[in-house]
């Protein structure tokens, strides 16, 4: 029994803590920008796509080198979407909605893509550490630990960007006063498609290591919008204390409910606290709305 | 420095400046005065690059500079400081003063310019690490200012120091915009609370319905009852 708990409170850190990379990336690009990327579950596949076929080039042995590569390819492949389908229709009326269309008709397409080039079979990645903590009934890999570790290192590594580098200052500033970041002379869409970036690696980065655990398949990247939709309103939109806060509870709640009750009332959890949170706190818990 | 002539400018459909010309001399000090709502802000904000429907003519330095967005004006040298500030709320006085810096011509001189405002405003060197949000509205106007200087701009366009300011830091502001003038920058300043600015002009405008209804020196201006009474309060 406590072994038990024991290892659904672990499951629960270390999915909270994916969750947490990628649902700060979610509520990053609505804090900066207003915009919300229906797209952000299928740059989950894309991460774990572009790792699979990373993986089936002759020189590429380890991890390091997939997340060396994947890298720089998420952060251009979200420059160019935001700078090729977002941006234009800044200027236009009504543009938050015509941005949810888009972005959504983007996702099908990206879907559908994978569909026809990967097949609709599920795909897998190696795990990046074998091996396992043991003792007694308790069980715990080493790749789950990995995976902790990894998304909390990319969290922190985050925050050390937006604090302490000149480009992560002028983010803080557009989210924070979009007319002073301008009067300072900070160029607001590089700001914008920087933003939708770097939110494009960390979900990228989330489908690479959750790849190795749930297997990488066409449609996977709903499950991922949903969730981090629900962590970001529950934190809060545009909080990103609030999300990682929302991210660790869900992570929580969604293991001792799977536990408890089955997996397949996981979701309906999920809503009914998102729910009840929003009615009773409609900002959410750390929230900032508009 | 500064010369525009024939400028309109619109939001949205409102027509909100009908043909304003205006030069500013580099050195010099020029106040420019009228009814709220009737524009001022606008030929400020329209110099800097942050008003989107323009036409006519702005000039800077003999050079067009119209449509020109604000990133690239704040690196030629031509910085606004807002009427309501415009401060980053959630970061600290340093950081703020820090991305008044940000432009690429600011950059080298961040260090210096940095001692140098602290010297300007000795309550901001004490205050770095606080929150802008928790600052008062006298300390919150002077970080706007200062952020602005850190720019290392040529040429400031100051709107309304004095707007939620109380009346005993009007002095100060003045003194301030002396001292910013003494070196070497070239001020536009809308202000008519503050009769110590109307004396540091060496050009006046009125804005009126947006358009220019009067231009002149100060001498000019006080020869004028209807100016004298309404808008220099002497």
């Amino acid at each position: 029994m406590i072994f038990e708990i024991a290892d659904v409170i672990i499951s629960g850190l270390i999915n909270g803590s994916v969750y947490a990379l990628m649902a700060v990336g979610l509520t990053l690009i609505y804090g900066v920008s207003k915009a919300f990327n229906f797209a952000y579950g299928s740059f989950y596949s894309l991460g774990g796509y572009i790792a699979f076929l990373l993986f089936g080039l002759s020189f590429i042995n380890s991890y390091f080198l997939v997340f060396l590569l994947a890298a720089p390819i998420l952060l251009l492949f979200g420059f160019f979407v935001e700078k090729a389908l977002v941006a234009p229709l800044r200027k236009r009326d009504d543009w938050e909605i015509k941005v949810m269309m888009i972005t959504l008709g983007l996702a099908l397409l990206l879907d559908n893509a994978y569909q026809v080039i990967f097949g609709a079979r599920m795909k897998s990645l190696p795990p990046f550490l074998g091996g396992a903590f043991e003792a007694g009934d308790f069980y715990l890999s080493h790749q789950d630990v990995g995976i902790f570790f990894l998304s909390i290192g990319g969290i922190l590594l985050f925050r050390w960007f937006l604090n302490n580098t000149r480009t992560g200052m002028s983010v803080r500033a557009v989210a924070q006063n979009p007319a002073g970041a301008q009067i300072v002379g900070i160029p607001k869409e590089f700001v914008f498609a920087a933003t939708f970036a770097i939110s494009t690696v960390m979900v990228g980065m989330g489908g690479i290591l959750l790849a190795q655990k749930y297997f990488i398949t066409p449609m996977g990247g709903w499950d991922i919008l949903v969730k981090a939709w629900v962590i970001t309103a529950f934190g809060g939109m545009g909080s990103i204390r609030g999300g990682l806060y929302a991210a660790f509870i869900v992570g929580m709640l969604e293991s001792f409910v799977g536990w408890y009750f089955g997996m397949t009332w996981t979701l309906i959890v999920l809503f009914a606290v998102l729910l009840t949170t929003l009615a009773v706190r409609p900002q959410g818990l750390m929230g900032k709305w508009g | 420095m500064i010369k525009i002539k024939d400028l309109n400018a619109w939001y949205q459909d409102f027509h909100v400046l009908k043909n304003v010309s205006l030069t500013v001399e580099t050195g010099q000090v020029v106040v420019m005065l009228g009814p709220n709502g009737h524009g001022k802000s606008t030929v400020l904000k329209s110099i800097c690059g942050l008003v989107e429907k323009v036409s006519g003519i702005i000039e800077y330095e003999s050079e067009s500079i119209i449509g020109l967005g604000s990133e690239k004006l704040v690196n030629l040298g031509i910085t606004y400081i807002a009427e309501n500030r415009e401060l980053f709320p959630q970061m600290t006085v340093l950081e703020n003063l820090k991305l008044g810096a940000y432009s690429r011509s600011a950059r080298a001189s961040e260090k210096d310019n940095l001692e140098k405002v602290f010297d300007l405003f000795p309550r901001l060197r004490d205050r770095r690490s606080q929150l802008a949000s928790t600052m008062s509205g006298g300390e919150a106007r002077m970080l706007a200012i200062a952020r602005g200087l850190m720019s290392n701009a040529r040429f400031l366009a100051i709107d309304e120091p004095s707007l939620g300011l109380q009346p005993n830091l009007r002095d100060e502001v003045a003194r301030i915009i002396r001292e910013i003038n003494d070196q070497g920058i070239t001020l536009l300043v809308v202000e008519q609370n503050i009769p110590q600015i109307t004396t540091l002009a060496d050009k006046l405008y009125v804005l009126e319905e947006g358009r220019i209804s009067f231009e002149g020196s100060k001498e000019d201006a006080l020869g004028n009852d209807h100016l004298k009474e309404i808008f220099l309060g002497m």
